[in-house]
């Protein structure tokens, strides 16, 4: 049985469909994504599943219960990591943690124990009693996530937590994320950065503009872009009309086109040097031809026709 | 109550680790009242109670016995103390107002008390104010007006006397009718006091029983509390702006997403407003103790109740708290919030009489919306407990600012959790 499962979410701003019939579950112990650009309707769906904004239609169930039937029980099950820095900063560590342990339900006691045991996980013990303020952006940004985590969440929503933060604090945080997960936490995971998706995530839910267009792990969206290679063609094609070269419709798909580059996918399954060799007899100059696994960038690409980096 | 408990003890470390909000918050206060201290406060430096001794001329042209009662009468006794008048002929007064010498010139005219005695149409005393001062001369015109309703409850009510004081006041009048006359008057009168209404200012000083012998003339008492009486709204309306600046924690919380986290949580939302009000509410009296306390050393006030004014503040500081709070949850914008917030505080303050007396409010205003309004519940309250005859009723005061303290947080809570529920933020 699912942990969390959302059913056809809808949520409107006025004119703005943010979330328009999202519907995934997230399952025990599993770590799921959802990549989308920004104001793709990730934090809105988030919001959704943590209970801080009604939708207008659907459904969260938590733990087999639908979220409305039982709120409280639900927010119990749930830890929730807020994009934004959600933390007192005049405050320690120690003290941002144990407070947030405190209105968890833990007793001081298991507060204080619980506390030191993330701010060693977090690797922010040294420090732990200085406020916050003093704190670079990726310490501030472990604070915020060991705040969600003092009573053991079975169900743990981080939105974006890396966002703002140089590689080195963003791997620190991906790598607890892992230990998470391991120990058998289920997690949500929004993010628009495609590496973190690629190499973090089970399970991969890509969002835009409100709808979910594909879902699956990484093996299952490269497969959708017609097997897992794609063909990238380089040269002058700025006066090139690939839809009128005789066959290539037929064979080939067209994942990405611009001045200097083609990317295509092959339509069926046939012999890679099968497909170069119609490829290099295409009526273009061709420079250069290679042969790549597809990203979820691809996948992104072909789902809606622009990178997820635009 | 436990987390209740969390939530304060976060705010008080919070408070601890950034003292400067809250200085600020209680320097207002502080410095108000040292404002007004330095500007009228006259206690401190040997000059009488509160205002001073005012001085004003007295154009007699008259001439009649009466005005000379009136000589004697502001010279002599309390009214000594605190006005010293001058009789000049009118070109003298007004020269001497001209050169801001006056408070004010108060002119008796011509045959002014034999008009009053036979009842002769209208009669009318003439007040001219110094337009360059402000206390003096309203004070002086409202114990005028308190002589004009004495005078005209006396002709209202004794018409029958006033054959017999016209010819004890006439020139070569038999001067042994005065004493019959004054006793058989004064009895008359005194059947008439539980029908008029008690003036505004009096100089009655109240003495607490054993005081007398330490009751010199030096020591300054709450006889003339006009600005006991003004300190009492003035606190009141002051106590709603700071709840509003009290309340910005709250506003601060919900930029900074903290209350959001909160609402993330299994907990409900009032108590996080309940906390925040209970830090509102702390501030809140120790301004009024500022205020009230330092107030009352500057003005020579001698506050007779302080432990139930405390109770009543504590009450007001309740509803102040949740007045804020509403505004916090019902307007998105905590700027805006404040703004309006403020305003209406000021609406509420001057509606409920506490810039100036009620009775100077419209009649509709004061008979049906100033007793329902939490500032004259607390404004009134203390000017009846310090300076008025009337019992108050503060036990029923203070359930009514607790029952509105707790809808006003209820709704405050309600409309948190619709603009969540709506995804409006700050």
């Amino acid at each position: 049985m699912s942990l969390l499962r959302v059913e056809r979410l809808s949520k409107s701003f006025g004119a703005l469909r943010a979330v328009d019939g999202v519907s995934f579950e997230v399952h025990p112990g599993e770590l799921y994504g959802l990549l989308g650009p920004n104001g793709a309707g990730k934090t809105t769906t988030l919001s959704i599943i943590a209970g801080l904004l009604r939708p207008d239609a659907g459904e969260v169930v938590v733990d087999g219960r639908p979220f409305s039937a039982d709120p409280q029980r639900a927010k119990r099950i749930m830890g929730v990591v807020p994009q934004e820095l959600a933390i007192y900063e005049e405050l320690s560590a120690r003290e941002n943690l144990e407070f947030w342990g405190r209105l968890a339900g833990l007793t001081a006691r298991d507060a204080r124990t619980r506390a030191d045991e993330l701010l060693a996980a977090l690797s922010l013990a040294d420090r732990a009693r200085e406020p916050v303020k003093t704190y670079s952006g990726g310490m501030k940004r472990r604070v915020n996530l060991g705040c969600a985590l003092l009573h053991r969440p079975r169900l743990l929503l981080l939105d974006e937590p890396t966002v703002g933060i140089d590689p080195q604090a963003r791997l620190n945080i991906l790598e607890f994320v892992r230990g998470l997960q391991r120990e058998g936490t289920a997690i949500l995971y929004t993010t628009h950065y495609l590496e973190e998706a690629e190499t973090l995530c089970q399970r991969i839910g890509i969002l835009d503009h409100g709808r979910l267009l594909a879902e699956g792990t990484l093996a299952e969206l490269q497969h959708r872009l017609s097997g897992d290679r794609l063909f990238v063609l380089e040269g002058d094609l700025s006066g090139a009309a690939p839809e009128t070269w005789p066959g290539f419709g037929e064979h080939f798909q067209m994942i990405q086109r611009t001045d200097r580059q083609l990317v295509v996918a092959a339509r069926d399954r046939r012999d890679p040097a099968d497909c170069l060799r119609e490829l290099l007899n295409l009526p273009v100059r061709v420079e250069n031809v290679t042969l790549k696994r597809p990203s979820l960038n691809d996948v992104f690409l072909q789902l809606t026709g622009r990178e997820l980096r635009e | 109550m436990k987390l209740l408990r969390t939530l304060l003890a976060k705010d008080l470390r919070r408070v601890r680790r950034n003292p400067l909000p809250w200085l600020i918050h209680l320097a207002m206060p502080l410095a108000i009242t040292a404002l007004l201290g330095l500007a009228f406060g006259r206690a401190g430096r040997g000059e009488g109670p509160g205002l001073g001794r005012i001085r004003f001329a007295v154009v007699d042209e008259d001439e009649s016995a009466l005005g000379g009662l009136l000589r004697g009468g502001l010279s002599q006794g309390e009214g000594g103390r605190y006005l010293e008048p001058v009789f000049l002929d009118q070109a003298a007064a007004l020269a001497q107002l001209e050169a801001d010498q006056l408070s004010a010139v108060l002119i008796i005219p011509p045959h002014f008390t034999a008009d009053y005695l036979s009842g002769r149409g209208p009669v009318r005393l003439e007040l001219i104010k110094n337009p360059a001062r402000s206390i003096h001369p309203a004070v002086l015109e409202e114990l005028l007006g308190v002589v004009v309703t004495g005078l005209n409850a006396i002709a209202r009510n004794l018409p029958s006397e006033f054959p017999a004081w016209r010819a004890v006041v006439m020139p070569g009048a038999d001067y042994r009718q005065v004493a019959e006359l004054i006793v058989r008057t004064g009895e008359k009168l005194d059947t008439l006091r539980r029908y008029l209404d008690p003036p505004l200012i009096t100089y009655t000083k109240q003495a607490k029983p054993g005081e007398d012998a330490r009751a010199g003339a030096s020591s300054p008492g709450s006889a003339l509390n006009l600005f006991g009486y003004l300190l009492a709204g003035l606190a009141t309306m002051f106590l709603l702006f700071q709840a509003n600046q009290g309340i910005n924690d709250l506003n601060d919380e919900f930029a900074r997403r903290t209350f959001e986290r909160y609402h993330t949580l299994h907990q409900r939302l009032l108590p996080f407003l309940v906390a925040k009000g209970v830090f509102v509410v702390v501030m809140l009296l120790l301004c009024a103790a500022i205020m009230l306390g330092g107030g009352g050393l500057l003005f020579g006030i001698h506050w007779r109740h302080p432990g139930l004014i405390a109770l009543l503040v504590l009450g007001f500081a309740a509803f102040g708290a949740g007045f804020a709070a509403l505004f916090a949850a019902l307007v998105p914008d905590a700027r805006r919030a404040d703004a309006l917030s403020n305003l209406t505080a000021m609406a509420l303050g001057l509606a409920g009489g506490c810039a100036f007396p009620p009775q100077s409010l419209p009649a509709f205003l004061r008979e049906n919306i100033t007793p329902l309004l939490p500032t004259a519940w607390l404004a009134q309250s203390i000017r009846d407990l310090e300076f008025g005859d009337a019992p108050v009723d503060w036990p029923g005061i203070l359930l009514r600012f607790g029952l509105v303290a707790a809808g006003l947080l209820g709704l405050a809570a309600r409309g948190f959790r619709r603009r969540f529920a709506r995804g409006l933020r700050s």
